[in-house]
């Protein structure tokens, strides 16, 4: 510092270290160029990858370093993640305190075994609060169990969620009674329970989808990762997407596909022909990302006589905005109104079939227990099986499943339930006359 | 100069906010910066009008703010930063071009730090003018190596550095795949070394000028065809808008940074007025 009137002489202490400054600004500038240099010389021919760093190589956590003996596999995993590079920490998602519903006394700590969307939605609360409003989420529970095990606070969330179809006392599935919990909890639960009510008041498990402890946007979006539940004679999307034009362009050349791009900015580029995730999810086209699989539907098609979705037209907008991507309005539109004949059609056939089984159930002729007669079965795959085959073959063009899988069973089983009903009609002395088909149109 | 830093805190505010709400998530910390932005901008401006009046308060509210906002900055660049390095990785893998590449920008916040550096420069009156002494109060002074002018070249050339920085790491994602991106690099490369060189000379010739103004220019022009071109990569294909695109895909306002400098680096070119008589002190 100096003193007014000694305005020319440099004696401060910032121009005595005048020297040191300028170093230390030329540093710093050719530090930066240097950088600059670098990462233009290794970006030269390809994008830079995410780098897959060890980030817990060297931790000295004592979540990692015991773990890391006693389940080296999930330390494997999460070392590897996008998230433990990003410094999120084992405690950020397990651990809760003593009094947290589901918590667990673990090495003098208080943890959830299986960290639930509340801990997800920390850092991802728009994600959870979209997978809230799905059929993801309560409804899938609700379609095995009902809402028994539901807090009335879960209850008003899944009466909530406009696609729903909330439905007061649901009652608990027939053929989950039928089988019991020896066999429900390998079966119906691993699929069903990504809705599940959780202790804590959230509902859900995001780890359904998002394979713990790698968290790998990669796995997240391919279509594999449906195949874990859309999958089978019930519900056969994955078999369905491989056999389409768009699996086939996956299977022959997804490999060089752009698995990590940012989400919301996905293009053509990136993915030349969808994924699952592409038309129900990503942010592509005109259409916003989403964990609302059900955002760009139309149709309940899984229903046994498929129903319009509530604001189904603006649904079907958002579904255009990704199909523009690729097609011409033309080829689109056309497209949809010959699928919308074909769930139609189906319709008229599954309505047949209710039809065709009322006076079996109006003369008493069927039990009041669940799957007890062979033609509860019939009547469970005429549309449970085949008649949604038939119609997702329709939708994602998988012509083999529209056909063979789906309405050819279809039509035999409905064959066989005529004869089965006029025997069983004759059987018990009732007149039977067998429904026209012009009466479900 | 102190209207540059003020408009430069708001726009930070919401370039923040932007890239903060990628995630669909901001966390309690992300919000320091939205908030500081544009607070610090209204603060500035409210000291400003006050200077009119009474330039002593309103520097010392200008000061604070300016140091808040440089360690706002620096608070900033070290949470970027350590998502920058695996630092529990292995031996040789804690630091790499590709971690920073894909981590947040990490020199993006710093420019908090310029801009509150920038404000103290420019309510500090030099007295007197090109020698370098700051006039703290009527007792206290600083005294520079070089004078405000100068030192303007040096900011402006330092910030460019950091555009350049986060503009190629950015670019690095695709690989510089379109070799229009090379363009930025290059402006900010050639832009960033004149300013500092300019700012080391003492008596720059016409010519050195003439390179130092066209350089500036070219910085804005590259801003503002950046901004164009990231907006159109925001669009879809058919030209429409999308929110999600604009928060997740091309920061559209991040090539502005460059015209941004570019027009710090022309102001730096206006002659300095004259410092204003310090206030009577009234106890004398």
């Amino acid at each position: 510092m100096t003193t007014p009137n000694q305005p020319d002489v440099p004696s401060g202490v910032i121009s005595t270290f005048r020297t040191l400054l300028i170093g230390l600004i030329l540093v710093v500038v050719v530090l930066g160029l240097a950088v600059v240099t670098m990462t233009m010389g290794r970006a030269g021919t390809e994008p830079v990858e995410p780098v897959r760093v060890d980030a817990l190589a060297n931790s000295n956590d004592s979540c990692v370093t015991c773990h890391r003996n006693s389940s080296p596999g999930i330390v494997e995993q999460f070392s590897h993640s996008s998230m433990a590079l990003a410094d999120v920490g084992c405690r950020d998602c397990h651990e809760v305190a003593s009094d947290y519903p589901g918590a667990v006394e673990h090495e003098g700590a208080y943890v959830l075994a299986g960290p639930t969307p509340a801990m997800c939605q920390k850092c991802h609360q728009q994600q959870v609060a979209e997978f809230n409003q799905s059929r993801h989420a309560a409804p899938a529970y609700a379609a095995i169990k009902g809402v028994s095990e539901f807090t009335p606070e879960q209850v008003a969330m899944y009466q909530a969620i406009p696609e729903g179809g909330y439905v007061e006392n649901k009652p608990v599935n027939g053929l989950y009674t039928v089988e019991g919990p020896e066999i429900t909890r390998f079966a119906c639960h691993q699929c069903h329970d990504i809705g599940r009510p959780n202790p804590d008041g959230s509902i859900g498990s995001c780890r359904k989808c998002h394979l713990r402890h790698e968290f790998s946007i990669e796995q997240a979006r391919k279509p594999e990762t449906c195949n874990a539940c859309h999958i089978g004679p019930d519900h056969p999307q994955y078999e369905i997407y491989i056999e389409s034009p768009h699996g086939i362009a996956y299977m022959t050349g997804g490999d060089d596909w752009n698995w990590d791009v940012e989400s919301g900015t996905q293009t053509v580029s990136d993915f030349p022909a969808p994924t699952c995730a592409t038309c129900h999810m990503s942010g592509f086209g005109t259409s916003g990302t989403t964990h609302d699989l059900g955002d760009r539907l139309t149709w309940y098609l899984f229903g046994s006589v498929s129903e319009r979705r509530p604001a189904w037209q603006d649904n079907m907008a958002r579904m255009k905005g990704v199909c523009f991507e690729c097609h011409n309005e033309n080829f689109i539109n056309e497209f949809y109104e010959n699928a919308d004949l074909c769930v139609e059609a189906v319709n008229e056939r599954a309505l047949y079939a209710r039809e065709l089984i009322a006076p079996l159930k109006e003369n008493g002729l069927l039990t009041a227990a669940p799957f007890d007669q062979p033609v509860d079965f019939l009547d469970f795959d005429i549309w449970h099986h085949w008649g949604r085959t038939t119609k997702f073959g329709t939708w994602m063009q998988g012509p083999d499943y529209a056909q063979w899988h789906g309405i050819y069973e279809m039509l035999r089983d409905i064959s066989e339930m005529e004869v089965i009903v006029e025997e069983e009609m004759h059987k018990a002395g009732l007149p039977y006359e067998p429904p026209s088909t012009d009466d479900t149109e | 100069m102190l209207l540059m830093a003020a408009i430069n805190l708001l726009f930070l505010g919401i370039d923040i906010y932007l890239a903060h709400s990628i995630s669909g998530t901001i966390v309690p910390n992300e919000w320091i910066p939205i908030y500081f932005g544009p607070v610090g901008f209204v603060i500035v401006i409210i000291a400003g009008l006050i200077s009119l009046k009474k330039k002593a308060p309103a520097t010392i509210i200008i000061i604070i703010i300016s140091i808040l906002s440089i360690g706002v900055g620096l608070l900033g660049w070290v949470y970027h930063m350590m998502r920058g390095l695996a630092l529990a990785g292995p031996v040789g893998e804690q630091v790499s071009i590709p971690l920073l590449v894909w981590a947040p920008p990490i020199v993006a916040p710093l420019t908090f730090s310029l801009v509150g550096v920038l404000a103290i420069a420019a309510v500090l009156p030099e007295d007197p003018v090109d020698s370098g002494i700051l006039r703290l109060s009527t007792k206290c002074r600083i005294h520079f190596p070089f004078s405000k002018s100068r030192f303007y070249f040096f900011l402006a050339g330092l910030g460019i550095l950091a555009t350049l920085l986060s503009s190629v790491l950015d670019h690095a994602r695709s690989g510089f795949e379109n070799y229009w991106l090379l363009v930025p690099a290059i402006a900010g490369i050639f832009a960033s070394v004149v300013a500092i060189t300019f700012g080391v000379i003492r008596r720059p010739s016409r010519g050195d000028i003439a390179t130092y103004f066209l350089s500036m220019m070219a910085l804005c022009v590259v801003g503002a065809i950046g901004l164009f071109l990231h907006i159109d990569y925001d669009l879809t294909a058919g030209g429409e808008f999308v929110q999600e695109r604009f928060i997740r895909g091309a920061p559209f306002l991040a090539p502005l940074l460059f015209a941004d400098m570019g027009g710090l680096g022309l102001l730096a070119l206006l002659k300095p007025d004259p410092a204003p008589n310090p206030e009577p002190n009234p106890s004398r």
